[in-house]
C-alpha cells in the first residue's frame, strides 16, 4: 500500500487546522511544573539496592590486582564486581569503528581517567560509596598517550596493543575535480583551526535501575534511554540472550542533546543485579561522573582548510583535513560526529568540488560522545572562517561573500558535492531577512564609528544547514549497518471515542507528545484533551528509535499520519456499511465521516469506533472489530553510499542565518555580545513554540561552546574539568536573547513540510560569534582561530599582537 | 559511622520526623526519606541550583546543606507551590504559557529561586530578575522564556483578584 502524505496543512481532513501549526501550551507541562515527572532517581522498586562505580585515576595504567575483599565485606554490600565478571558474562563493547573498544569494566589495562574498573552495589548508595574505599587496586602507570598529533604518528606508543598503532579510521574522500579546481584557482587560502571538546551536560545525568532475573533470564531496565529500542538490541547482542528478553523501559528524562551516555552504566547494573540474585540495582550518575567518565565529551579536533576562489568570490573547490581525538575507545557513536559534516559539508554553497581527509585517533581521554548537532558546529565554524578569509582578501562585505555562492533557491532538490540531497531552501531570503532586521548598513556605521574610538567591535554574519532526518546510510562508511529508522505509532480510539497513541520515545524536554497530540486531535477533529499520548517499552512498541539527528518530528508525524489514514479506512468501512453505500464514497471531514453526495449522512468518528467494539453485527464483513491501526515511517529512497561515500542520507535540510556583533575587551580578552538576529527556516513549523525554544536553546549552548566551556586534560591524561566550577555552561547573564524571524520553505519530502529542527543554532551559533570575533579584531592583525575564544586565550592572542 | 540523630522539620506545610546519619545530605532526606522527588539533583555540588528549596523562606541548595541542618526549620518545595486541590501557582501557570522549560529537570529548583524573588520584589526589572537566577543553570530554553515566564507571573501576582 503506498501512502499519500499530506504535504501540507490544507490536505488535512479539517476545515480549518485549528492545533497543527500553532503554538498550543505543551501537553508534557502540567505535570513537570508540579515535579511529578517520574524522572528515573524518583523510582524506588521494592528489594532495590544502589551503584557505586570506581572509576582509575590513571589516564594509562596496566592493573596488577584487585582486591574486592574488604568491599565485599562492608555492612550493607550486597555484590561487587570486577572486569573478570565482564569477560564472563559480555562481550566487548560494541564500537564504531569496530574493534576499538573493551569491556564496561577494566580487564588488562586502564586507558583514561574515569575508567570503570569495579562496581558495588549497597543497601544504600552512601554505603555504596564507602565500599569504594575499601577496594584495593594496583595500577603500574603507563606512559599517558594525550597529545593528538603524537598519537598519530608511527611508533606512538599505542592505546590498544592489538592494533598496529592509533589511528582508528583513515579515509581521504575525494568529491569532483578537486586538485585542478584548487591549480585553476585565482586565489587560495589555507588556514589552521582548533576546537576543543565540549558536550552535552543535560542537567538531569544518567540513571538506570537493572534487573536480571535468573529464574528466566530476563533483563528489565527502566532509565534514562534516549533511545531504548536500541539500547535494548545492544544488551541482547552484549550478554549473548535472545531478544525479546531484554525489555527496556524509558523513563522521562531531564535533557540528551545526544550525549546522555549510559551504556556502561546500564551493563554493570545488569551484572550487579545478577550477581545480587537478581535484586533491582539503581545507578545514578553524578555530576563528577559525567563529566570524567560519562556521555559528556564530543568533538577534539585538529583542522587545515583551504578554498579555491575565483577574484569574483565564487568559491571553487574546498578542502578539509580533520584528526579528530577520539579517546580512549570508539564506543558510544562519537565517531559519527566526524562523519556527519559530510551530510552538509559545502555548507549552504554551491561548492562543486570537495575533498575531507578524515583521521580518527585514539588517545587516553574520555570516549568521544555525540552531542547536539552530531559534528557540523566546528567544520561550520572552519567553513566561514574560510569565508571569511577569502572575503576580506577580495575585499567583498561577508554577506555579499555569502549571497554569491549560495545554492539558487531555484536548483533544489540539490545535491551537494559531499553526496547529500537538500530538499529545499530559500538562503538568499534568509540572507536578506536578518540584514534587513539587523539594519546591516548601519551597523557596519555604527562599527566603524566604534572602531574610531578605538573600540573592537566585529560582525559576523553566517548561514548554515541543519540536516534532519538522520539516517543510517549517512555513517555506513564507519561501519554503521543498515538503512532507514523505522519509527512507529499505533493509534488506538476506545469505545468511549478517545484517542491514545504509543510510542516507543521517552519525554526528553523536545514537546514531542505535544506534537502526536496536536496531529491527532487534528486529524480526527477532537479536542487536545481527547488525545493521551502513552510511551510503550520496546517489546510491546511498534519499531521505533527515539530522538536523534533532527529526525523525529518529521518521523513521528509520518507515523501518526499513516496511521491515521489507516484507521480511518477501517471507520470508512462501518460508515459506508451503515448509510449502505461504497466506502469511496464515504470522507473524514472535521471529525465526521460524511457520504459524500449527501453530507447530512454522517457519522462521528467516535461513534464509529463504538460501533465496531460494541456491535458486532454492523461490522462490515473485511473489518476486524479494532478500532486501530499502527504504522512506522521511515525517509523514503535512502540507498547505500557510493565508493567515495556520497548518499542521500539526511532528508531535509533547514537553513538558519544568524548575524551577531560582538565587541572585544583588548585588557580582559572578554567577549560581549551586543547585537543578535536569526532567521530560521525549518519548513512547516508544527509547533512553532516548540521550534522558537529548541532555536533558543540551541543558541545557548553555542554561546557555551564557542565562549565558554572546554574540557582540558593536562599532560599527564588528568580531567581539569571534572565539574561546574571548571566546565563553565552559560548562565542567563552569559546567553543573548536574539530577535527572531521564522521563514517557511516546507519541505517538498516530508508529511506537512516539516523538516528537521532543533539543532540549527548550534550549527550556526559559534561559526557566527567566531565571524564576529575576528572581524573585531581586524584591525589588531591577529585572527583568532581556536575554540572557545576564552578571555584568557583571547587576551594572549592581543597581547602577541601589540607586543 | 557516626551515631544517627534525630531532626524534625515541616515541609509544605506538613511536620516531619526523621533519624538520618549527619552525614545525609537535605536532598537525599527530601528526596530519600520523605518522598518529595519534586525537586532534583543536577550537580550535587552546589553549581547548577535544580536542587534549590525555601528554607524558611530564603532559596537554599539541598545538595550542599546536611539534613541535621534542617533540624526545626519550615521548608517549601515544589510539591508545596500549587494548591492541594491541584490548582496551579501562577508561577507555575506562566511556565506552561510563555514556555519556561523544556525538559523539565531544573524548572523545580528555578520556581523556588522566583517565588523568593517575587515574594520580595513582586515587581521586578530583567536586571533584578537576572540577578536572581544568575546562579541557576537551563541547559535546554536559553533562559529567555524563562525570563518572560517570571514577567508574566509577576504580573499575575500582582493583578487584583477578580
Amino acid at each position: 500500500m503506498t501512502f499519500e502524505f499530506p504535504k501540507s496543512l490544507d490536505d488535512l481532513p479539517i476545515s480549518s487546522p485549528k492545533w497543527v501549526g500553532k503554538p498550543v501550551n505543551r501537553v508534557e507541562d502540567p505535570q513537570l511544573v508540579t515535579g511529578k515527572t517520574e524522572f528515573i532517581d524518583n523510582i524506588t522498586l521494592p528489594g532495590m539496592v544502589h551503584c557505586a562505580i570506581l572509576h582509575s585515576p590513571h589516564a594509562h595504567a596496566r592493573i596488577k590486582s584487585i582486591d574486592m575483599s574488604r568491599a565485599a565485606a562492608l555492612l550493607g554490600v550486597v555484590a561487587t564486581l570486577t572486569g573478570e565478571d565482564a569477560e564472563r558474562w559480555s562481550r566487548p563493547m560494541y564500537t564504531t569503528p569496530q574493534g576499538w573498544g573493551g569491556y564496561v569494566l577494566a580487564t588488562d589495562k586502564v586507558r583514561f581517567v574515569g575508567e570503570p574498573v569495579a562496581a558495588v552495589a549497597a543497601t544504600s548508595r552512601y554505603i555504596a560509596e564507602d565500599a569504594l574505599e575499601l577496594i584495593d587496586v594496583e595500577y603500574e602507570p603507563i606512559d599517558p598517550i594525550v597529545d593528538a598529533f603524537s598519537a598519530a604518528q608511527p611508533g606512538s606508543p599505542k592505546v590498544f596493543e592489538e592494533h598496529d598503532d592509533n589511528i582508528m579510521y583513515q579515509r581521504v574522500f575525494t568529491w569532483g575535480e578537486v586538485d585542478e579546481s584548487f591549480q585553476k584557482a585565482d586565489h587560495v587560502y589555507k588556514e589552521s583551526f582548533r576546537w576543543n571538546r565540549v558536550g552535552a551536560n543535560p542537567l538531569e545525568t544518567f540513571g538506570v535501575i537493572s534487573e536480571w532475573d535468573l529464574v528466566d533470564d530476563t533483563l528489565t531496565c527502566r532509565g534514562a534511554f534516549q533511545t531504548a529500542s536500541f539500547m535494548a538490541m545492544g544488551r541482547a547482542a552484549t550478554f549473548r540472550l535472545p531478544s525479546n528478553k531484554v525489555r527496556f523501559i524509558a523513563q522521562p528524562h531531564g535533557g540528551s542533546f545526544g550525549g546522555k551516555g549510559g551504556g556502561r552504566g546500564t551493563d554493570i547494573t545488569l551484572m550487579l543485579s545478577r550477581k545480587a540474585a537478581g535484586r533491582p540495582v539503581k545507578w545514578i550518575e553524578d555530576r563528577m561522573e559525567y563529566l570524567s567518565s560519562g556521555g559528556s565529551q564530543a568533538w577534539d579536533r585538529h583542522y587545515e582548510a583551504s578554498i579555491a576562489v575565483n577574484d569574483d568570490g565564487t568559491v571553487t573547490a574546498l578542502r578539509v583535513k580533520l584528526l579528530d581525538d577520539m579517546g580512549a575507545t570508539a564506543e558510544g557513536f562519537g565517531a559519527t560526529g566526524a562523519v556527519k559534516p559530510m551530510a552538509s559539508f559545502t555548507g549552504c554553497y554551491a561548492i562543486p568540488n570537495a575533498e575531507y581527509d578524515l583521521t580518527l585517533v585514539a588517545t587516553n581521554k574520555l570516549p568521544a560522545s555525540p552531542y547536539r548537532g552530531m559534528g557540523p558546529p566546528p567544520h561550520n565554524f572552519v567553513l566561514e572562517q574560510m569565508m571569511d578569509i577569502a572575503a576580506r582578501d577580495l575585499g567583498l562585505d561577508p554577506a555579499e561573500m555569502r549571497r554569491r555562492n549560495f545554492i539558487p533557491a531555484d536548483q533544489f532538490p540539490y545535491i551537494i558535492a559531499s553526496g547529500n540531497e537538500y530538499d529545499s531552501g530559500e538562503y538568499e531570503a534568509a540572507l536578506d531577512k536578518v540584514l534587513e532586521m539587523a539594519g546591516y548598513e548601519q551597523l557596519r556605521r555604527e562599527q566603524e564609528e566604534a572602531r574610531a574610538q578605538g573600540r573592537h567591535v566585529g560582525i559576523g554574519v553566517v548561514s548554515t544547514i541543519e540536516p534532519g532526518v538522520f539516517d543510517w546510510n549517512a555513517y555506513t562508511v564507519i561501519g554503521t549497518q543498515g538503512i532507514g529508522i523505522p519509527e512507529g505509532v499505533t493509534v488506538a480510539i476506545d469505545t468511549m471515542g478517545k484517542i491514545t497513541a504509543r510510542v516507543g520515545f521517552a519525554l526528553e524536554g523536545q514537546g514531542q507528545y505535544t506534537v502526536v497530540t496536536q496531529l491527532l486531535a487534528e486529524y480526527f477533529g477532537v479536542e487536545l484533551e481527547d488525545v493521551r499520548v502513552v510511551l510503550a517499552d520496546n517489546l510491546s512498541a511498534p519499531p521505533n528509535f527515539g530522538p536523534g539527528g533532527s529526525r523525529l518530528g518529521v518521523a513521528i508525524t509520518g507515523a501518526v499520519l499513516g496511521a491515521a489514514q489507516r484507521l480511518t479506512e477501517k471507520l470508512t468501512k462501518v460508515a459506508a456499511k451503515l448509510f449502505e453505500v461504497q466506502p469511496e464514497d464515504v470522507e473524514l471531514l472535521d471529525g465526521m465521516l460524511r457520504v459524500k453526495s449527501v453530507p447530512e449522512s454522517q457519522l462521528s468518528v467516535a461513534n464509529a469506533a463504538a460501533i465496531m467494539l460494541n456491535r458486532s453485527d454492523m461490522l462490515p464483513p473485511d473489518v476486524d472489530p479494532s478500532p486501530q491501526a499502527t504504522f512506522a515511517w521511515t525517509a523514503p529512497g535512502r540507498v547505500e553510499p557510493d565508493e567515495q561515500g556520497r548518499v542521500k542520507s539526511y532528508l531535509t535540510a533547514a537553513n538558519a542565518c544568524h548575524l551577531v556583533m560582538v565587541e572585544v575587551d583588548p585588557d580582559t580578552g572578554q567577549v560581549e555580545i551586543l547585537k543578535y538576529y536569526i532567521a530560521d527556516d525549518c519548513g512547516t513549523r508544527l509547533n512553532p513554540a516548540n521550534v522558537e525554544g529548541m532555536v533558543q536553546g540551541a543558541v545557548a549552548q553555542g554561546v557555551g561552546a564557542t565562549l565558554l566551556e572546554e574540557y582540558v586534560y593536562d599532560d599527564d591524561g588528568q580531567l581539569l574539568t571534572a565539574s561546574f566550577m571548571d566546565y563553565l555552561l552559560p548562565t542567563i547573564h552569559e546567553v543573548p536573547f536574539p530577535e527572531k524571524a521564522a521563514l517557511v520553505t516546507p519541505s517538498p519530502f516530508t508529511p506537512l513540510g516539516a523538516k528537521g529542527a532543533g539543532e540549527s543554532a548550534i550549527h550556526t551559533t559559534p561559526a557566527a560569534i567566531m565571524c564576529a570575533i575576528n572581524d573585531a579584531l581586524l584591525p589588531l592583525g591577529v585572527r583568532a582561530k581556536e575554540v572557545p575564544a576564552s578571555p584568557n586565550r583571547l587576551w594572549k592572542l592581543i597581547q602577541g599582537a601589540s607586543g | 559511622m557516626a551515631a544517627k540523630r534525630d531532626i524534625r522539620l515541616t515541609v509544605n506545610g506538613v511536620a516531619y520526623e526523621a533519624t538520618v546519619e549527619p552525614r545525609m545530605t537535605l536532598v537525599d532526606m527530601l528526596r530519600g526519606e520523605l518522598g518529595l522527588t519534586g525537586t532534583h539533583v543536577g550537580c550535587e555540588h552546589g553549581v547548577c541550583g535544580a536542587c534549590t528549596v525555601l528554607m524558611d523562606g530564603r532559596a537554599v541548595r539541598s545538595c550542599i546543606m546536611l539534613a541535621v541542618q534542617a533540624d526545626g526549620a519550615d521548608f517549601m518545595t515544589i510539591e508545596g507551590l500549587a494548591s492541594r486541590e491541584g490548582e496551579l501557582h501562577p508561577i507555575q501557570q506562566a511556565f506552561i504559557e510563555e514556555r519556561g522549560l523544556q525538559c523539565g529537570f531544573c524548572t523545580p529548583g528555578f520556581m523556588m529561586s522566583i517565588l523568593e524573588l517575587l515574594q520580595e520584589t513582586p515587581d521586578p526589572t530583567d536586571d533584578e530578575i537576572k540577578d536572581a537566577l544568575g546562579g541557576a543553570i537551563c541547559r535546554c530554553t536559553g533562559y529567555e522564556s524563562i525570563l518572560k515566564s517570571v514577567r508574566s507571573a509577576a504580573k499575575k501576582l500582582l493583578a487584583p483578584a477578580s
